[in-house]
């Protein structure tokens, strides 16, 4: 590549760091398990009786898949991020208790449950340790954890699960007010400035997608899956920066668009949006576009497409949906383009200038070795 | 301030928030650059950046305050783009050349 951009400058602190650190903690428990989830949305759209080739023995495996075996994978990876392989298996543990005391897909209580006795499991060991007598390791780590473990199944079964049970009812019940009223696109707003600041993963994997996977359980779809997760406005925004971005950046866009739209990497498009925030109007329009598109045309995903590629969402897709998920990222992907490209053009003469000003002042000190 | 001599270093990570995506993709391409020096690049979530070895730490503006919170006698090297980034060709520059590296 003959162009380099050049970087900004100074770190990124404060709430936002904050923010993240929950939500990337929150994403963290997820993302390791994504294969779990298109395993589990591949046997969900082939072989239910409303999928491609339906199949009663086969789809057989869904409801358990989805009731118990994500939530306990989450829980144990929630575990193994506070306290390693032991935390990973008192999360798992305790997570049965949460999932046996509810009748709807427990990732939240598996997200809350897994890390908090993993922690307390680690503050268990640490008061263990030092009055362990010499070749009592073994009996007193294997029990402290059986213990802890079965009273941690008891607490998700009586407290957690109920609990997070009825803050799941609610955030459903407020996720199908805003769909039922129409105004489920202004979701766009908030959603789409949050991605630029790399809070994407915390919001679909932590957020959209625990809600998702009760509405997909129901009804067989969900359109939840599809807020976050819309490749449209980041190819729509990629394009205005090639054809009407500064000149440094026009070089890199047709990469990006590739590594965005079909491999599924939205982070790439993020900078770009950065280094001239107010195109993140174009993504919100963008977004909420699409938003309204899935909704009116009444599409949905079986889970969530990860990462965000077409073909993720393709795959995902249930039939008969197709033609409404395709209008909704075209139309999304049209509408950010235009006002990205407005923006660009609008905010050019002194942009690039200043562009190159500072491009020039980077080169120079890279010369200068600095 | 960290800072490191350009021949001390063996093991980069590239960290992103889940260390599946975007790290990954940022590490291959490093990777194919710093093959002939012999630099090793692998890529972590940002919250396992403690218990992965490395030399140095290369990772998005969006995250780096969590990268120098995870690791802050580490040098932390900050990129902004995930294509043709200045600060990367800097870096890899840097190492082919020798000298110090320090926290950018």
């Amino acid at each position: 590549m003959s162009d380099f951009i050049p970087s900004g400058t100074g770190t990124q602190a404060g709430w936002r760091a904050g923010l993240q650190k929950i939500g990337g903690n929150l994403a963290g428990m997820v993302i390791p398990n994504i294969g779990a989830f298109i395993a589990w949305g591949l046997l969900t759209a082939l072989f239910i009786p409303t999928g491609w080739l339906p199949n009663e023995e086969f789809s057989s495996m869904v409801g358990p898949m989805i009731l118990n075996l994500l939530p306990i994978l989450i829980g144990y990876t929630g575990g193994r991020i506070v306290h390693g392989q032991r935390g990973a298996v008192i999360g798992a543990i305790a997570t049965v208790g949460v999932i046996v005391g509810t009748d709807i897909p427990m990732f939240l209580g598996a997200m809350i449950i897994g890390p908090l006795m993993a922690w307390i499991l680690k503050y268990i060991d640490k008061v263990l340790d030092p009055i362990t007598p010499v070749g009592f390791e073994m009996l007193i780590g294997n029990f402290s954890l059986g213990i802890a473990g079965m009273l941690g199944s008891l607490l998700g079964f009586l407290a957690i699960g109920p609990i997070v049970s009825a803050i799941t009812t609610v955030l459903g019940n407020g996720v199908s007010w805003l769909v039922d009223n129409g105004v489920l696109p202004i979701a766009s707003v908030l959603i789409e400035p949050a991605k630029i600041l790399f809070m994407n993963n915390a919001i679909n994997h932590g957020v959209l997608g625990p809600l998702g996977v009760v509405q997909a359980e129901e009804t067989g779809k969900s359109i939840l899956f599809m807020l976050e997760t819309n490749p449209g406005p980041g190819l729509g925004i990629l394009l205005a920066f090639w054809l009407a971005g500064p000149k440094i950046l026009r070089g890199s866009a047709p990469g990006a668009i590739i590594i965005h739209f079909l491999g599924g990497i939205h982070e790439i498009y993020f900078p770009y949006v950065l280094m001239r925030p107010l195109v993140v109007v174009a993504a919100i329009l963008g977004g909420a576009t699409g938003v309204a598109t899935f909704m009116v045309t009444g599409v949905g995903l079986v889970a969530t497409p990860s990462p965000g590629s077409i073909f993720a969402y393709m795959a995902v897709t249930p039939p008969g949906n197709h033609l409404g998920v395709l209008l909704g990222i075209a139309l999304s992907a049209a509408v950010s383009f235009v006002v990205g490209w407005f923006i660009l053009r609008l905010s050019k003469v002194d942009a690039t200038e200043a562009d190159f000003e500072a491009a020039k002042k980077r080169t120079k000190d890279l010369k200068a070795g600095k | 301030m960290a800072s490191i001599s350009a021949a001390d270093v063996r093991n980069i990570v590239v960290a992103c928030e889940a260390g599946m995506g975007s790290s990954v993709m940022v590490a291959r391409q490093l990777a194919k650059q710093l093959k002939k020096l012999e630099i090793s690049v692998v890529h972590a979530p940002v919250h396992e950046l403690r218990e992965t070895p490395h030399d140095l730490v290369l990772v998005h503006r969006g995250l780096s305050h969590r990268a120098k919170q995870a690791v802050p006698d580490s040098v932390v090297i900050i990129f902004d783009m995930f294509l043709g980034d200045l600060n990367i060709a800097r870096l890899v520059g840097a190492l082919e050349s020798g000298g110090t590296i320090s926290d950018g």
